[in-house]
C-alpha cells in the first residue's frame, strides 16, 4: 500500500491537565472521505485542530504527504515549527469551521481571493476568475458582491467551503460544519460536500450526520476518551454497531436528538 | 469691545497653533506608539507584554502634570534635558501612548479567535493577519474610544501652559494679564477648544458610520 496522505500517529494532547487526545492512529489515503464521529468531548475537533496546527499536538506524529506538519525534521530533538514555517504547510490543508469564521468586512468573492492573492501569489484577475468558479460550484454566483452579514447561514458555510476549496488543498478538514445550521439548510452544505467527495477530494469531516457518514463517507472512525475505538468502512461500522456497547450508546443519543 | 477682542485675536491664534501643534504632535506619536504596544499586549511573548503592562500601568496611574513636571524640572537634575517644548510633548505622548495601547488591545481582543483560526487555515503569515483579517474588524472598536482620547490629548495639552509654553490656554492669561478682563476671554479660549472637539467629534461619528457595515 502506497504511503497514506494523512497518517497520524500516537498524537497526544492535553489542555492543562485534561488529557485530550491520548494516543491517536488514524490513516487517511488519497480520495478517502473519513468521518470521524463520536460523543461531544472525544477529541473529535482537537484532531482535526492538530491536523492543521491550530492546536499543537504534545506527543506523536502527523504526516501530510509525507510532511510533519507541527516539528521540523530531522535532528535528535523535536522543535516546533515556526509560525512562518507553518504557513505554506496549512495553505495546502483546507479547513472549514462549524461557525464559518467568515471575514465579515470582505465579499465573498474577497473571502475567497484573499488566500489566492496573498497566499498563492495569484493575480487578482486570476483569483477572481478561480474564486467566481467555486462560489459557482457552490451556488452562489449571484452573491459574489454580498458581505457575510448578507448571507443565510447555509450560504456563508458555502462561501467557507469555496475558500477552503480554492486553495487546492491536498486534503480538506470539515469541523461539524453543518452544526450552527439550521435543520432546513444542512442538506445545501451537505451535497456541496458529496459533490466534492465524488470529484476525489480528500476529506476528514467531523459529523452528527450519520446519514451521511453512511452515503458519503469511505470510512466512519468513532473515538472516545481521546482514542479511535473503531475503524472501519462505513456501512460496516454501522451494520456492526450493535456489537459495540460505546459506540451503539453514542448512536442511540444522536438517535434521540434527531 | 468687540474691538479689543479683536485685537488679542492675532495672539490667541499664535496660541491656537501651538496647542494644534502640541496635540497633532501627540496624537500622531501616540497613535503609532498605542498601536505597536497594543499589538504587543496581545500577541507579544512574555518579555514584550511585562514591560509594556508596566508601563501603561504605570503611566495610566499618574497624574499628567506630576509627568510633565519629572520630564521638564526633574530629568535635566540627571542631564536628560528636551527642552520645555520637547519635554512637554513626550511627557503628554508617553502618556497617551499608555491609553492608546489599552484601547488598541480591548479592538483586537474584541475580534472573534475564529478569525485568526481562519486567516491561519489559508495560510496567511501573523502579519498577513493582522493586515488583512484583524486590524481592519479592530479599526470600528478602535475608532469611539481613540477619538475620545484624541479630544482628551487637546484639553490635556493646557497643562502645558503650566510649563512655560504659550498655548492657546496661556495666551488667554496673558491677554487677561494686560486687560484684567477673565470672563470673555475665558469663555472665548473655552469656545476655541470647544469648537476643536466638537468637529473632531463629528468626525468621529462620521468614521463610525463609515464601518458601520462590518458586522458580524
Amino acid at each position: 500500500m502506497s504511503q497514506p496522505l494523512v497518517q497520524v500517529r500516537g498524537v497526544k494532547k492535553s489542555f492543562g491537565t485534561t488529557r485530550v487526545l491520548d494516543g491517536v492512529d488514524l490513516d487517511v489515503a488519497k480520495g478517502e472521505v473519513v468521518c470521524v464521529i463520536g460523543p461531544s468531548g472525544s477529541g473529535k475537533t482537537t484532531l482535526l485542530r492538530c491536523i492543521n496546527l491550530l492546536e499543537t499536538y504534545d506527543d506523536g506524529s502527523i504526516k501530510v504527504d509525507g510532511v510533519e506538519v507541527g516539528y521540523e525534521d530531522g535532528g535528535g530533538s523535536r522543535k516546533r515549527r515556526s509560525e512562518r514555517a507553518l504557513a505554506p504547510i496549512r495553505a495546502d490543508i483546507g479547513m472549514v469551521f462549524q461557525l464559518f469564521n467568515l471575514f465579515p468586512h470582505l465579499s465573498a468573492l474577497e473571502n475567497v481571493t484573499l488566500g489566492l492573492t496573498k497566499v498563492r501569489g495569484i493575480s487578482k484577475a486570476e483569483a477572481t476568475d478561480r474564486a467566481t468558479h467555486w462560489l459557482a460550484r457552490v451556488g452562489l454566483s449571484d452573491k459574489l458582491q454580498n458581505l457575510p452579514s448578507q448571507l443565510s447561514g447555509g450560504q456563508q458555510q458555502r462561501v467557507g467551503i469555496a475558500r477552503a476549496v480554492a486553495m487546492g488543498p491536498k486534503v480538506l478538514l470539515l469541523d461539524e460544519i453543518t452544526s450552527a445550521l439550521d435543520p432546513e439548510l444542512v442538506g445545501e452544505v451537505l451535497s456541496v460536500v458529496q459533490g466534492l467527495a465524488k470529484d476525489g477530494m480528500t476529506m476528514i469531516v467531523v459529523t452528527h450526520e450519520m446519514t451521511f457518514a453512511r452515503d458519503v463517507g469511505s470510512r466512519i472512525v468513532f473515538m472516545d476518551d481521546g482514542r479511535v475505538q473503531i475503524d472501519g468502512p462505513s456501512r460496516e461500522v454501522l451494520a456492526n454497531a450493535a456489537s459495540h456497547e460505546r459506540l451503539k450508546t453514542f448512536l442511540a443519543r444522536i438517535e434521540m436528538k434527531h | 469691545m468687540i474691538a479689543y477682542v479683536a485685537n488679542t485675536l492675532p495672539f490667541l491664534w499664535e496660541g491656537l497653533l501651538v496647542t494644534l501643534a502640541v496635540s497633532g504632535l501627540v496624537v500622531a506619536i501616540s497613535l503609532v506608539t498605542g498601536i505597536l504596544c497594543g499589538i504587543g499586549l496581545v500577541y507579544g511573548p512574555l518579555w514584550v507584554r511585562l514591560p509594556i503592562r508596566i508601563y501603561s500601568d504605570i503611566l495610566r496611574g499618574t497624574p499628567l502634570l506630576v509627568l510633565i513636571f519629572l520630564i521638564i524640572y526633574g530629568l535635566p537634575i540627571i542631564s536628560i534635558d528636551f527642552g520645555n517644548y520637547g519635554s512637554a510633548v513626550i511627557a503628554l505622548a508617553a502618556f497617551k501612548t499608555a491609553h492608546v495601547a489599552e484601547i488598541a488591545r480591548g479592538a483586537i481582543q474584541s475580534i472573534h479567535y475564529g478569525q485568526t483560526d481562519a486567516g491561519k487555515a489559508i495560510g496567511l503569515t501573523f502579519p498577513q493577519r493582522l493586515h488583512y483579517v484583524i486590524l481592519p474588524q479592530a479599526v470600528r472598536r478602535f475608532l469611539p474610544p481613540w477619538i475620545n482620547a484624541v479630544a482628551d490629548a487637546v484639553k490635556g495639552s493646557a497643562l502645558v501652559s503650566l510649563a512655560g509654553i504659550v498655548d492657546l490656554t496661556l495666551a488667554v492669561q496673558q491677554v487677561i494679564g494686560r486687560t484684567y478682563d477673565p470672563l470673555p476671554m475665558y469663555l472665548l479660549g473655552a469656545f476655541m477648544y470647544f469648537a476643536i472637539n466638537y468637529s473632531l467629534s463629528l468626525t468621529s461619528r462620521r468614521l463610525e458610520a463609515r464601518f458601520a457595515y462590518i458586522r458580524e
